[in-house]
């Protein structure tokens, strides 16, 4: 009875188109989507090379400082690269702005450097900030400069090489080490996140094939159910064939997912694979649980409990980050319990914690809350499967 | 009459998407939106930097997170590593700095102390650790040559206080039209959405066998037929759109009282005519009444994350945007862009605004004669 069954439910299952493209396709298609949209984003965040231009007017041509400094900065072979500059004429300079070809550009007048842009913004600061580094660099060469000659001046030394003194100052200021160390973790890639929250919508859409499922054993959901109400067989044998196929089902549209994701997208979810499937069947399972709960408490028809996951999962799924990643961090910060309680949380933040962290703590505690709140909404499942009784239906 | 009627009562039972379209559209849309004054001075970008001070505040490594201070945006997160990370992760923080123990001794004893960083990698973070590497650099050239360390924060003090005079010359309110275009660019999803699942759910039901046998052998043309349909459709798309321009008004504020407002009412009122007849297209090429959500997802997304709607079209790979070229909502958004950054408005600097206006256009008209010739073949009914 129960390879019978079984069997059954799966054929159903996989003849009903509209189930397979929601929990098959459609997860597919929006991973798709956001690969499209979200690939290039943390590229396009980086600094790229500025184009400014600077007025070579005469002021300019003789300052050194100022001249070296910008051909040193726009130098192609530059490590640190920051601009790509045009010396023009100011006619030319206003020009390039007014086309947005430029960034801003800057004029040296009466030793005070000015600069010219549309807007405020990032590459304007960042034209801002460096000038003011020359200035500031530049006043403090004479600084020290002036110091060192005073120092001469008092221990009675008149015969100054000023050129060696402003040489010397000059290397020291050049050869400055920062002395910075970069401990960040490298996995920061923050998209990664929609694609998780995506593998948490299809475990929890799963929970549809699992209502599915379990309406065909319903007495008052249809014919089919009424027949098997009245077989002579365990309940709990039918129940759970139904469930398992469905199960099935679930798993086999979640690897396809996994190996689209991992293969053609490129998804980054950590290197430890055991932990990332244990995680996915964990979240499947709890999706089904859902399912399982809510095609057995409400009564009523399929179409409105079909809603009724839909609307649970994407509400799921938007406090845990998928219509926008900050949503996530706002809701973990602020009312950290939401987010304990939701199940597209706990799947998310189990990735994230096998993606981000080098310690396990994190996952587990998500793998056990997962496992908990599939237990609860299987035992509510029971208390209201057990000794169903009708007079009429 | 009859086919409006009709039309009335189907429309009453899908208010419940359109409803969902339209919060969706209120929460994203305006999102961020609260309305900033037009700023004429120059503001200068503040990465978010969050400061783990292990030494104690005095003297040189005040003066530090002083200067930090007052060129950046200082997070203030609570102090264990968990929360830190997720807040580098999440972008809460461009840069992470932490001032080691001791730092003010070691500093000026000259030994150059090393200071640990975390970064997002962004251009943000390049920003603070400019910021950071110049004060760090003028600091240690300073101790190199001056001994009292009050005299090395006065000379640091003072050299940072040189700027620079910037100038800003476009009067555009950039800040206030990039809201207007962020609405406006989401609402390329609502429309899409609501147009087209509105009206292929009334297609698909004047479209059930009894119905539409009844309709084919009345006396009525087909012609006429589809030309009702598409009027009575037209008038709901077009209360949608005077909702959402309404809407626009509130949560965008003033600048919708420009003549750029104007033109980005214009321009979506010509897109959501365009979206009338890809929804009328739809509606005459799918039957099943199940299938339409699916479609209406796939459609509405597609075209919204493809052409730039949800993510700045700035932002996605040049791949994407090419093949986007064939989608009409690519020169909605495109249009939406461009408003930004015109500023005087005249028929010179309007011509590619005007040229995508007219792309959109093109479309519609190809989509009708499409949807003519579809409805006219699926006619025959065997």
């Amino acid at each position: 009875m129960f390879g019978h069954n079984f069997k059954y439910t799966l054929k159903t299952l996989f003849r009903n188109k509209t189930l397979i493209f929601w929990t098959f396709a459609f997860p597919i298609i929006l991973g798709t989507f956001f690969n499209m949209a979200f690939s290039n984003i943390e590229n396009s965040e980086k600094l790229e090379i500025i184009d400014i231009a600077i007025v070579n007017n005469e002021e300019f041509e003789n300052n050194k400082i100022f001249k070296e400094a910008f051909e040193n900065l726009s130098d192609e072979k530059n490590e640190n690269r920051l601009f790509n500059t045009k010396y023009v004429t100011e006619e030319q300079a206003k020009e390039l702005l007014e086309n947005d070809e430029i960034s801003g550009y800057m004029i040296l007048e009466k030793e005070e450097p000015q600069i010219i842009v549309t807007t405020s913004g990032i590459n304007e600061t960042i034209l801002k900030s460096v000038t003011e580094e020359i200035i500031q660099t530049n006043e403090i060469i004479n600084n020290i400069a002036k110091n060192e000659i005073e120092k001469e001046i008092i221990s009675q030394n008149y015969n100054i090489d000023y050129e060696k003194i402003y040489k010397n100052i000059i290397e020291m200021t050049e050869n400055q080490e920062v002395n910075i160390k970069n401990i960040s973790k490298n996995n920061l890639s923050y998209t990664m996140i929609e694609y998780y929250t995506l593998i948490a919508m299809t475990c929890l859409y799963g929970g549809i094939l699992g209502m599915v499922a379990i309406n065909q054993n319903l007495a008052n959901m249809s014919n089919n159910g009424k027949r098997i109400s009245i077989a002579p067989t365990q309940k709990v044998k039918t129940i759970l064939s139904s469930i398992s196929a469905s199960y099935i089902v679930q798993l086999i549209g979640l690897s396809l997912l996994f190996i689209y994701t991992i293969f053609i997208l490129k998804v980054d979810y950590g290197t430890n694979l055991p932990l990332i499937i244990l995680l996915g069947l964990v979240g499947s399972f709890t999706g089904l649980s859902m399912g399982l709960a809510v095609g057995v408490l409400f009564k009523t028809n399929e179409g409105i409990k079909t809603g009724i996951l839909i609307s649970i999962t994407m509400l799921g799924c938007f406090l845990s980050g998928m219509m926008g990643i900050t949503m996530k961090y706002i809701i973990d910060k602020n009312i950290p319990i939401v987010n304990k309680l939701n199940p597209a949380s706990m799947i998310t933040d189990g990735f994230y914690s096998l993606y981000y962290y080098d310690t396990l703590d994190r996952y587990f505690f998500n793998i056990a809350s997962l496992i908990i709140f599939a237990f609860i909404m299987i035992t509510i499942s029971i208390i209201s499967l057990r000794r169903q009784k009708y007079d009429s239906i | 009459m009859t086919v409006f009627k009709t039309f009335l009562k189907v429309l009453n039972k899908c208010k419940a998407p359109i409803i969902m379209y339209t919060v969706i559209l209120i929460f994203f849309g305006g999102f961020n939106m609260k309305t900033s004054e037009n700023n004429p001075n120059f503001i200068a970008t503040k990465p978010d930097i969050l400061i783990i001070n292990q030494d104690e505040e005095k003297g040189i490594t005040k003066n530090l997170v002083d200067y930090i201070k007052e060129n950046s945006n200082v997070k203030e997160i609570e102090n264990d590593e968990e929360s830190i990370n997720d807040a580098l992760f999440y972008r809460d923080v461009n840069y992470i700095i932490y001032i080691p123990e001791n730092y003010r001794e070691n500093f000026l004893n000259g030994k150059n102390p090393e200071i640990e960083i975390k970064s997002t990698g962004d251009y943000q973070s390049s920003l603070a650790e400019m910021i950071i590497e110049r004060y760090i650099k003028i600091a240690n050239i300073y101790q190199k040559n001056i001994n009292s360390e009050e005299e090395i924060i006065e000379n640091i003090n003072e050299t940072l206080s040189k700027q620079t005079e910037i100038q800003i010359t476009s009067k555009l309110d950039t800040e206030n039209l990039k809201k207007a275009t962020f609405y406006y660019n989401f609402a390329n999803y609502s429309i899409l959405a609501g147009c087209v699942y509105v009206i292929c759910l009334i297609l698909s039901s004047f479209k059930e066998q009894n119905i539409s046998k009844r309709t084919i052998i009345s006396s009525m043309n087909y012609r006429k037929y589809n030309r009702y349909l598409l009027l009575s459709n037209s008038l709901f798309a077009i209360i949608l759109w005077i909702f959402y321009v309404i809407l626009s008004f509130i949560l965008v504020g003033n600048i919708m009282f420009t003549t750029h407002g104007l033109i980005y009412i214009l321009n979506s009122f010509i897109f959501t005519i365009c979206a009338v007849t890809i929804a009328f297209l739809i509606g005459n090429l799918v039957n099943n009444k199940n299938a339409i959500n699916g479609i209406v997802n796939v459609i509405a997304l597609g075209s919204s994350f493809l052409c730039g709607a949800f993510v700045p079209m700035e932002w996605l790979p040049d791949a994407v945007l090419k093949i986007a070229h064939i989608l009409p909502s690519y020169y909605f958004i495109s249009n939406n862009e461009l408003l930004t950054k015109i500023e005087n408005i005249n028929i010179e600097s309007l011509r590619p605004v005007l040229e995508n206006m007219g792309i959109i256009f093109i479309f519609t008209i190809a989509f009708i004669i499409i949807t003519n010739i579809v409805s006219r073949r699926k006619r025959k009914i065997g």
